[in-house]
């Protein structure tokens, strides 16, 4: 009995090892990223420009929701409110949400900032070749840019994270990246009043 | 009049061989005219006035039309993006193969490097006014902003690497470039526009030459037309919009209406002659019809080198009015038996040469007015009756020699009629019933619509016009008619003064009025003002000092602002040649003749052309071109002149017809066509139909008819009753021409049709009064 499971247990850990590692494809990372209805958390972004020594590293919060989008409140070095919804991005000021004429290839960035945060892989896969590695607690995926104009802008992004993506790092074509680091992540049900209004005026 | 013909029964001889020669040479001509194909256009535009007396109007005009009649906007759309890219990609070879276009696009082939390039070498040009003012009046808060920029997370990647660009100069002039319109490069570099949340690909294609010749509209058609079964058979959608598709519509409409009518009316013509006259030898009464045909139109193309559609559709019915001639003598033999063919003819000659001067009078009083569409139609029917008359009396006589016996009932009919009226006018008396008939007009004329509009010359698709205006919303580009063009005495002042106008533009824009627009001072700054920030540089280096925190040194700014100094000012032409200067290129039409240079401002999405109104005063060289509301002016200018002509005309005919009939019967025959027009006016009020141009046409062409008919009834060969037969086979085969004409799905043409059918049964009905003072004969 004990040999016959003995005999059993490996055969049936490879399988169960097998069966998660197929299972955890892009269908179910989605499903995970766009479960929490709102998401908190600290950032830290690191932009490393070649040409600058030091890299311009800038912190704050930010609060993602599902539905309505995402804020991002910039303290470090200097204070600066952004909103980025399916409208675009808007900066605070005063008290009125001031839309920033983008570009073009800003929009299609800020597109892509906001599909990566929520899961969309549908959109980011219009956009980029995925390839997803890891467990859903630890999983890494990396996108690779389809198009040429595109490519002549990014090279490479790569995003790890578990219950919600965690670091985002963006390589550029002209050799500058971007790296995001999202902390203290808390998940919630519900934007507090201030948090909605502001999405939402 | 009857005893005088005895003598001379018979035609000069020579004059049926002069006749045969002429048409021989008639013929000759029209083959030679047709000898590369067929001469004819369907060009809307041709047949309207060029309005702009004004060399550089005509200019912008042009500018302006190009796109409209050469481009071609498909838009694509599938669930499923892959698939919807693969049918992108079959449609955009099938456009190819064909040979049509001149350049199909589907995708920004952004070339990166020169358009880096040109940002900086031009960041001060290409930099915008408000910028401009914040950098030399506040540069520290430029410098502010630049951080700003340089932290932010979302507007990163700008075109110009950081390390060319420290002071953010390129960075902010590629940003504040407006991008009209919803359409983007999408995630693999082809233009999508999103709306609605579906994802529509975009495909721009040019032909080559103009749209409006040839057959190119019909084969651009068919192109879109089997494209659309094929994306359709696999369930994705295609949307498609262009002046060529509206011209092969209304090219197709067109033609097929003038064969249709056209063979209708011949048809139905020759089966009621066959009724009436009872032999077959009849129905060479068409003869003087394709002669008249053949003139009009080889007269078109002799004057004006090609012959529009739209005249030929309204020359198709002159078919109805050449026949009148032989029919008018035709008609005697109901009482001119044995029937000889000469004699009616000498009988009836001087009257018909009388309808033919008062006709031929009035449509090319006609000719006289601004209107190229008028000007050929008058020309084509002017042409046409003499063609006509010259067969019918040269050549029919001599064929029609035979033995005739009508069918009697008509002139039974005829009498009959004669009668009622004479009873008629026995109880109720003509001054009580013209009474009514002047109030009935009088109620209808107060309630015409005399507005015109270009949109009824154009057989409408509804279907064309909603793909139209769902890819106005879909893609955000809806151009309008309306523009600016300014005229100023360098570039630079070109450049201030759309800046203001601009300005202008801008609160409209916040108004919700205007969508948007394109001015060259969107793209580039006077040079004077490059000079202004070019010596405002250096106190960028005293802001920057936040810069150098990044770890940037001062010889780096230093050696940046060095650089952007170096280039001198940059022109306007070199700004525009660049990549970033393309969708502004249409808009610079350079200098002038007169040492002036001059520029548009196009204008999208606009609610109301009337918000425009005075938004240009004061500023100077600036004028709003509203081809649109030009246009409708000039209908009604042209109207008031066709009417004035046409009363002239009147005059004239008027005095030409006292010398056979004495003032009082000239005044009675001029008066029946008069009313005639007057009621059918009246009935177009009282149906609520416009008056168009075109309908005005048909009133001038009833009163031209109307004539005809009150001389041959005054001048009665034959007795009143067979006058009338005459008369009523005149009005049956004009009405089987312009009647069906009303049946047209081109609003104008249809209106045409109206007026002419209503005129005519009124023309008809009152002709008796013009012989009313002789009894009728039974």
């Amino acid at each position: 009995m004990k040999n016959r499971l003995r005999r059993l247990w490996l055969p049936l850990a490879l399988l169960l090892m097998t069966t998660c590692a197929q299972a955890f494809d892009l269908q179910q990372l989605d499903a995970q990223l766009s479960e929490p209805a709102v998401v908190r958390g600290d950032f830290i972004q690191q932009k490393h420009l070649r040409a600058l020594p030091q890299p311009l590293v800038s912190e704050g919060r930010f609060v993602l929701s599902r539905e309505l989008g995402l804020l991002w409140l910039l303290q470090k070095p200097l204070q600066q409110d952004y909103r980025i919804n399916d409208a675009g991005v808007a900066l605070r000021n005063g008290e009125k949400w001031q839309p920033t004429g983008t570009q073009r290839a800003a929009a299609e960035y800020n597109k892509l900032f906001l599909a990566v945060l929520r899961g969309d892989s549908p959109a980011l896969q219009q956009r980029f070749e995925l390839q997803l590695s890891g467990t859903p607690n630890a999983w890494q995926l990396v996108l690779t840019p389809r198009s040429r104009l595109l490519q002549q802008i990014f090279t490479r992004i790569l995003i790890t994270g578990g219950a919600t993506a965690e670091q985002v790092e963006l390589f550029e074509a002209q050799g500058d990246s971007t790296s995001l680091s999202l902390k203290n992540l808390e998940i919630a049900d519900e934007l507090s009043a201030e948090e909605r209004h502001d999405l939402i005026h | 009049m009857t005893s005088s013909t005895e003598a001379a029964l018979k035609l000069p001889a020579w004059l049926l061989p002069a006749f045969m020669l002429a048409l021989l040479a008639l013929v000759g001509l029209t083959a030679w005219q047709w000898r590369n194909g067929a001469p004819v256009t369907a060009n809307l535009l041709a047949l309207l006035p060029e309005g702009a007396a004004d060399p550089l109007e005509h200019a912008a005009e042009r500018r302006m039309q190009e796109p409209l009649n050469r481009d071609l906007v498909l838009l694509v759309h599938h669930n499923d993006d892959l698939v919807a890219s693969r049918l992108v990609g079959e449609l955009i070879k099938s456009l190819n193969a064909s040979g049509l276009f001149a350049q199909v696009r589907s995708s920004v082939d952004a070339d990166l490097p020169a358009l880096r390039r040109q940002l900086l070498d031009q960041r001060l040009a290409l930099l915008g006014a408000k910028a401009r003012e914040q950098l030399i009046g506040a540069p520290d808060e430029f410098v502010a902003r630049r951080l700003q920029r340089l932290y932010s997370p979302f507007e990163g990647a700008g075109l110009v690497p950081v390390e060319q660009d420290w002071f953010g100069i390129a960075d902010l002039a590629q940003r504040q470039l407006p991008h009209p319109g919803n359409v983007q490069p999408g995630p693999d570099g082809s233009l999508v526009a999103e709306h609605a949340g579906k994802r529509w690909h975009v495909i721009r294609a040019q032909t080559r030459g103009n749209a409006f010749d040839d057959r190119m509209p019909l084969r651009v058609d068919d192109l879109v037309v089997t494209a659309r079964q094929r994306i359709a058979a696999q369930h994705g959608q295609l949307l498609a919009a262009g002046g060529l598709l509206y011209a092969a519509h209304s090219q197709r409409l067109a033609r097929d209406e003038a064969s249709m009518i056209g063979s209708i009316s011949m048809l139905a013509t020759l089966a009621l002659l066959l009724a009436l006259f009872r032999t077959p030898r009849v129905l060479l009464v068409a003869l003087p019809v394709l002669v008249g045909a053949l003139s009009g139109a080889a007269a078109c193309v002799a004057l004006f080198g090609n012959i529009h559609v739209l005249t030929l559709v309204l020359g198709a019915s002159l078919i109805g009015v050449s026949i009148d001639f032989p029919l008018h003598y035709l008609s005697k033999s109901w009482t001119l038996q044995p029937w000889r063919s000469n004699l009616a003819l000498r009988l009836t000659l001087p009257g018909l040469a009388l309808a033919l001067a008062t006709n031929v009078i009035g449509y090319l009083a006609l000719s006289f007015t601004p209107f190229p569409a008028m000007t050929q139609v008058a020309v084509f029917s002017a042409a046409g009756l003499l063609g006509a008359f010259a067969c019918a009396t040269c050549l029919l006589p001599r064929l029609l020699d035979t033995k005739l016996n009508p069918w009697p009932a008509p002139l039974g009919w005829a009498t009959g009629w004669l009668r009622l009226q004479a009873a008629l006018r026995a109880r109720i008396g003509t001054p009580v019933l013209l009474g009514i008939l002047l109030l009935f007009c009088l109620g209808g004329v107060l309630q015409v619509d005399f507005r015109d509009d270009l949109r009824q010359w154009i057989g409408r698709d509804p279907a064309l016009e909603q793909q139209a205006q769902r890819i106005g919303q879909i893609s955000g580009f809806q151009p309008t008619s309306q523009y600016f063009l300014v005229q100023a005495g360098s570039a630079d002042e070109l450049l201030s003064t759309q800046q203001a106008l601009a300005e202008r533009l801008d609160t409209l824009i916040a108004e919700e009025q205007l969508q948007g627009y394109l001015a060259l001072s969107q793209l580039a700054a006077p040079e004077a003002a490059q000079r202004r920030v070019a010596t405002a540089l250096p106190q960028l280096l005293e802001a920057g000092r936040p810069l150098l925190a990044l770890g940037i040194s001062t010889e780096q700014l230093q050696a940046e602002l060095q650089r952007m100094r170096a280039p001198t000012p940059i022109s306007l032409d070199q700004i525009l040649a660049g990549p970033l200067g393309e969708p502004w290129r249409p808009l610079w039409l350079g200098r002038q003749p007169d040492g002036t240079v001059a520029g548009l401002v196009s204008l999208q999405g606009l609610h109301d052309s009337a918000a425009l109104a005075g938004l240009e005063a004061g500023l100077d060289g600036v004028r709003l071109i509203d081809r649109p509301a030009e246009l409708n002016q000039l209908f009604a200018a042209t109207k008031r002149k066709a009417a004035l002509l046409k009363l002239a005309a009147a005059g004239l005919i008027l005095g030409l017809l006292c010398i056979p009939f004495g003032w009082r019967g000239a005044l009675r025959c001029i008066s029946v066509p008069l009313l005639a027009a007057l009621a059918s006016l009246a009935c177009l009020g009282w149906l609520g139909q416009p008056l168009t141009l075109f309908g005005l046409f048909g009133l001038l062409l009833v009163t031209a008819i109307g004539v005809d008919y009150a001389i041959l009834m005054r001048e009665q060969v034959g007795g009143a009753a067979v006058s009338l037969v005459g008369t009523l086979l005149a009005a049956l085969t004009t009405w089987l021409g312009f009647g069906l004409l009303a049946l047209s799905s081109t609003p104008a043409v249809s209106n045409f049709g109206l007026a002419v059918s209503l005129g005519l049964l009124f023309a008809f009905a009152l002709s008796p009064w013009a012989a009313a003072r002789q009894e009728p004969a039974p």
